[in-house]
């Protein structure tokens, strides 16, 4: 298991770097000086060229990708003596602990990853992630967990009544959620419950995780969450509930739930305990990518409640084109896409113990 | 019979099955008594209603679309109370399934659950109808898988399914249907899908159980042979219908019904070589009403008739063997990788074929026998580089085929065509017949036109007892004979010399194998094509081949003239082989009569 764990994690780091490579050559084909957007109306040529020379962005192509490489490796190599140069290890930008001296002036350290700084705030982009990233986790965190309970048991539901009313109603109600452009219901669900139906929901439009309180500050709103978490929880339902019941009732087929049936184990006992198990494996692949891809996804739930998301961030970073912080936000998600991959892996080898040999 | 204690009656059964306008009768009219301590045969061939009137004792047909509609089954218990299943409630059928009628299933593979411990998946029987506790439970498995003789019960108690073979998966099945001492057992073609070797241990295991708890058994399949040791009674199905039942010494030694007669005769013999085996419409026909009208023949009569003389076989031996070599395989290895470092290097090898030598003539039919896992279809798939060899030479006709490329390959492999054993799985389900038989003929660039190769496909459909309609038909249309039949064709279609069959008759019943064997050689003789016949089954490999060649664990491990072989075993292995398969010798029969009434007056 150790082995099989430390072989996901190394195809994973191979991912990610592939990644690296992809987002920093395609964000430096595309058009838009970072020194036009840092300075605005006040560009004069002198003040263009500092900023070039502080960013490095009149460097070779090659070297300004080493140099972003070394800036995201946990292990890393700088000059601590010569603060001209772009390899300086900059306490400004860097916390670190040395590990060893190469020569006189060359040290290679161990560090945070730097993901460089906004170009409008001038803030480090980590810490705007770090601000706001666990405001996204947390709102599709919550979606997918409502997706995948609810989900799951409306899937067995309407396998066990198959062909029923309830079956062709969940199929249909499921066509229009996967049908539903979350940016429409979005609008829909904030207007009807956040508007129309406040006084008996007691809910509002638009609304992040923390609301600035006059009198106690920064206050937890829970109940903020619940309007965006059912937006944007809506699709992977509708998906989650077929995929469900499509594979129980593929399951219910196999020859040994007869075997279970021979047995004399009553249906609940074999749907619980013979069926479940064998069919929740697809379920568990489609849930965990729908969770990666709603931490990406957000964007317009997060725009539409006003969510101080991630999402919301890369929103405003784009239009800007503050091209660091979305670099940044593309990073982060490629790693949580990853990290969830190996936990289903894991997942799948605890579900399945057939996985396991491989 | 000493004991005549009535344990189950079947009293007119009907079964239907509802297809989309109609009721479609799968069970008709089906009776027979079940005694304590008696097994009885239910023989057919797949569609006769055997595995359905199994179904219906055990409630367990799937409604809709299907349903008992007729009859009774009248089910005596232990506290000598007389239960008909076919009206009592859900709930008391569950208390009896699994307690007092134990069902084996015929796909050990996937008869089992795979995510759920063996050990657990029987303990779960047990709590149930026995209301006792987890390690009560747990001994009572333990002591269960000794008496199937599962070896290291412990550690089988705590593995997946996925780790045990075949056979040990028949075992736990067993241990799982006797859990709770059943007063029946049905047993649907248990040991179809295992090795003869396995087959012969796991009915041992089944005859002693059954002595020690005296329970009746029925037994499902569709070769007499392997009931013929086996069974007290048997009943003969044939499209729903029981059309003979009786005793089974006179079952075999005299039997009424044409189709009795043709599962008798249509077995590949062991001690005769025969011409063609008898087949069903050797004995009987049916008319347009579906109607039976028997054509009056023994089966010795019918297997008289076409009987080798062992003259014959020795001219036709000697110009064989004066021809030339097609095929010359020397010290071919075929290894797969089977750890690998931690960056993919392969550190330790399965050897699947190791070191085989031999040549086959042109014309000549070459055997390959041995259990699964020996490495026979391996060895099939590296004659045709659909595997990999690791070392070796291969020459087809004195051409080193392990040595050209893909490209240089492509003419030969149009000569060297191979018939799979699933004749399920081997057809595209989206393509109609006559097109799978007309992809490789594009392919290959034969025939000029699409007309002239459509031509050639309805010859093809002809020649291999198909119609030129079933040209538009899908294969999920057919019978598995007659896929197999459409597989033949589309391995003949770009006309090959050499032939690789891959246990092509396997999945097919006796009687549709018999046809098949039959109808590869008439081909052969039309053709004058060389096979190499690869099967499990030493029988039907020897009914087909000139030579034969054993494998055991990738290796050679006898390679001789058939009869020879089958009449003067050399290793332990092979004497092994050839004592497992179930003859259906009435002496065996008369024997194995013999001693189960000395073991029961022991009892008594």
């Amino acid at each position: 298991m150790l082995k099989f764990i430390a072989k996901k994690v190394f195809y994973g780091i191979v991912v990610l770097l592939g990644v690296i490579t992809t987002v920093f050559f395609l964000f430096n084909v595309l058009p838009g000086d970072p020194a036009s957007i840092m300075l605005g109306q006040r560009a004069n040529k002198e003040a263009v060229e500092a900023i070039h020379r502080d960013l490095g962005t009149n460097l070779p192509i090659m070297e300004q990708y080493a140099l972003y490489l070394n800036d995201l490796f946990v292990v890393s190599f700088h000059d601590f003596k010569d603060t001209e140069s772009h390899w300086y290890l900059n306490p400004q930008k860097y916390s670190w602990i040395p590990l060893f001296q190469v020569s006189e002036s060359k040290v290679i350290v161990l560090k945070i990853p730097f993901l460089r700084r906004s170009y409008i705030t001038k803030r480090p982009v980590s810490d705007i992630i770090i601000e706001t990233l666990p405001e996204t986790a947390v709102l599709a965190f919550t979606s997918i967990v409502i997706a995948s309970i609810i989900g799951v048991f409306l899937g067995i539901v309407a396998a066990v009544k198959r062909n029923t009313f309830y079956d062709k109603l969940s199929l249909v109600l499921s066509v229009l959620g996967m049908a539903a452009p979350s940016f429409f219901v979005g609008l829909i669900i904030a207007w009807l419950f956040g508007y129309v139906l406040t006084e008996y929901t007691g809910l509002s439009p638009t609304g992040s995780l923390y609301d600035i309180d006059v009198w106690n500050g920064e206050v937890l709103e829970l109940k903020n969450l619940i309007l965006p978490s059912i937006t944007l929880g809506i699709r992977p339902l509708a998906i989650v509930v077929q995929l469900m019941r499509s594979s129980l009732l593929d399951v219910m087929s196999q020859d040994y739930i007869r075997t279970a049936k021979a047995k004399g184990l009553s249906f609940y006992a074999i749907i619980l305990k013979h069926a479940l198990k064998n069919a929740l494996n697809p379920v568990v692949t489609a849930i965990s990518g729908w969770f990666a891809g709603l931490m990406a996804g957000a964007v317009f739930v997060e725009f539409i409640f006003s969510w101080k998301g991630i999402g919301y961030e890369v929103f405003e970073a784009l239009t800007k084109n503050d091209l660091p912080v979305v670099m940044g936000a593309t990073l982060i998600f490629a790693t949580i896409f990853v990290f969830i991959n190996i936990l289903v892996d894991i997942a799948y080898g605890i579900l399945d113990p057939r996985v396991r040999l491989k | 019979m000493l004991n005549k204690e009535v344990l189950l009656e079947v009293k007119n059964l009907v079964t239907d099955f509802k297809t989309e306008d109609e009721y479609v009768r799968a069970v008709n009219d089906v009776s027979f008594t079940l005694h304590k301590g008696e097994t009885i045969g239910i023989v057919g061939e797949s569609g006769s209603g055997k595995s359905v009137t199994a179904l219906s004792i055990m409630q367990l047909i799937p409604n809709p679309p299907g349903r008992v509609s007729g009859g009774q089954i009248l089910f005596h218990t232990k506290d000598h109370r007389t239960i008909d299943l076919t009206k009592i409630s859900a709930k008391e059928m569950r208390s009896l399934r699994g307690n007092d009628i134990g069902m084996i299933f015929q796909e050990p593979m996937t008869s089992l659950n795979p995510v759920i411990k063996c050990g657990e998946q029987v303990m779960e029987a047990i709590m149930l109808h026995q209301k006792v506790n987890k390690r009560a439970a747990r001994l009572r498995t333990l002591e269960l898988f000794s008496q199937v003789q599962l070896p290291t019960p412990e550690l089988i108690l705590d593995r997946y399914p996925h780790q045990l073979s075949g056979g040990q998966k028949q075992r736990v099945m067993i241990a799982m249907a006797m859990s709770c001492n059943p007063a029946i057992l049905i047993a649907d073609e248990p040991t179809t899908a295992l090795d003869v070797t396995v087959q012969k241990t796991i009915l041992d295991v089944m005859l002693d159980l059954q002595r020690q708890n005296n329970m009746g058994i029925m037994f499902i399949t569709h070769d007499l042979g392997v009931i013929a040791e086996l069974a007290d009674k048997v009943v003969v199905m044939y499209k729903g219908k029981i059309v003979e039942q009786g005793l089974v010494m006179d079952i075999f030694s005299n039997p009424k019904h044409p189709y009795t007669k043709s599962l008798l005769a249509c077995r590949p013999p062991l001690d005769k070589r025969l011409k063609r085996l008898p087949v069903v419409s050797d004995f009987m026909k049916r008319d347009e009403n579906g109607e039976i009208i028997e054509i009056p023949k023994s089966v010795t009569e019918a297997i008289g008739s076409v009987i080798i003389t062992e003259n014959e076989r020795k001219e036709a031996h000697k110009a064989l063997y004066s021809g030339d070599k097609i095929l010359e395989i020397q010290n071919l290895k075929t290894w797969f990788p089977a750890t690998k470092s931690f960056f993919g290097r392969t550190l330790t090898y399965t050897k699947a074929v190791d070191d085989v030598s031999f040549d086959v003539y042109e014309g000549e039919t070459l055997g390959l026998v041995g259990e699964s896992g020996c490495g026979k279809t391996t060895l099939g798939r590296t004659i045709l580089k659909l595997a990999d060899a690791h070392e070796g030479k291969i020459y087809f006709k004195k051409q080193e085929v392990l040595r050209l490329t893909e490209d240089e390959f492509r003419p030969l492999r149009r000569n060297m065509q191979i018939i799979f054993q699933d004749p399920y799985s081997s057809l595209n389900p989206r393509i109609t017949i006559g097109n799978a038989i007309m992809e490789p003929m594009k392919f290959h660039n034969i025939g000029s036109s699409n007309n002239d190769r459509k031509e050639k496909v309805y010859d093809l459909l002809k020649k291999v007892g198909l119609e030129e309609k079933h040209f538009q038909r899908y294969p999920h249309e057919f019978s598995g004979g007659q896929r197999q039949r459409v597989c033949i064709a589309r391995a003949l279609a770009v006309n090959p010399q050499f032939l690789i069959c891959d246990e092509s008759v396997s999945a097919l019943d006796v009687s549709v194998q018999a046809q098949v064997l039959n109808l590869l050689n008439d081909l052969k003789k039309e053709f004058k094509f060389t096979y190499i016949f690869i099967s499990h089954d030493l029988s039907v490999v020897k009914f087909m081949s000139d030579r034969m060649v054993v494998m055991n664990k990738g290796k050679v491990e006898e390679i001789g003239n058939a009869d020879d072989i089958y009449h003067n075993p050399q290793s332990d292995y092979t004497k092994n082989l050839i004592n497992s398969i179930p003859k259906g010798r009435l002496e065996d029969i008369t024997s194995s009569i013999e001693k189960k009434k000395s073991a029961s007056l022991v009892n008594y």
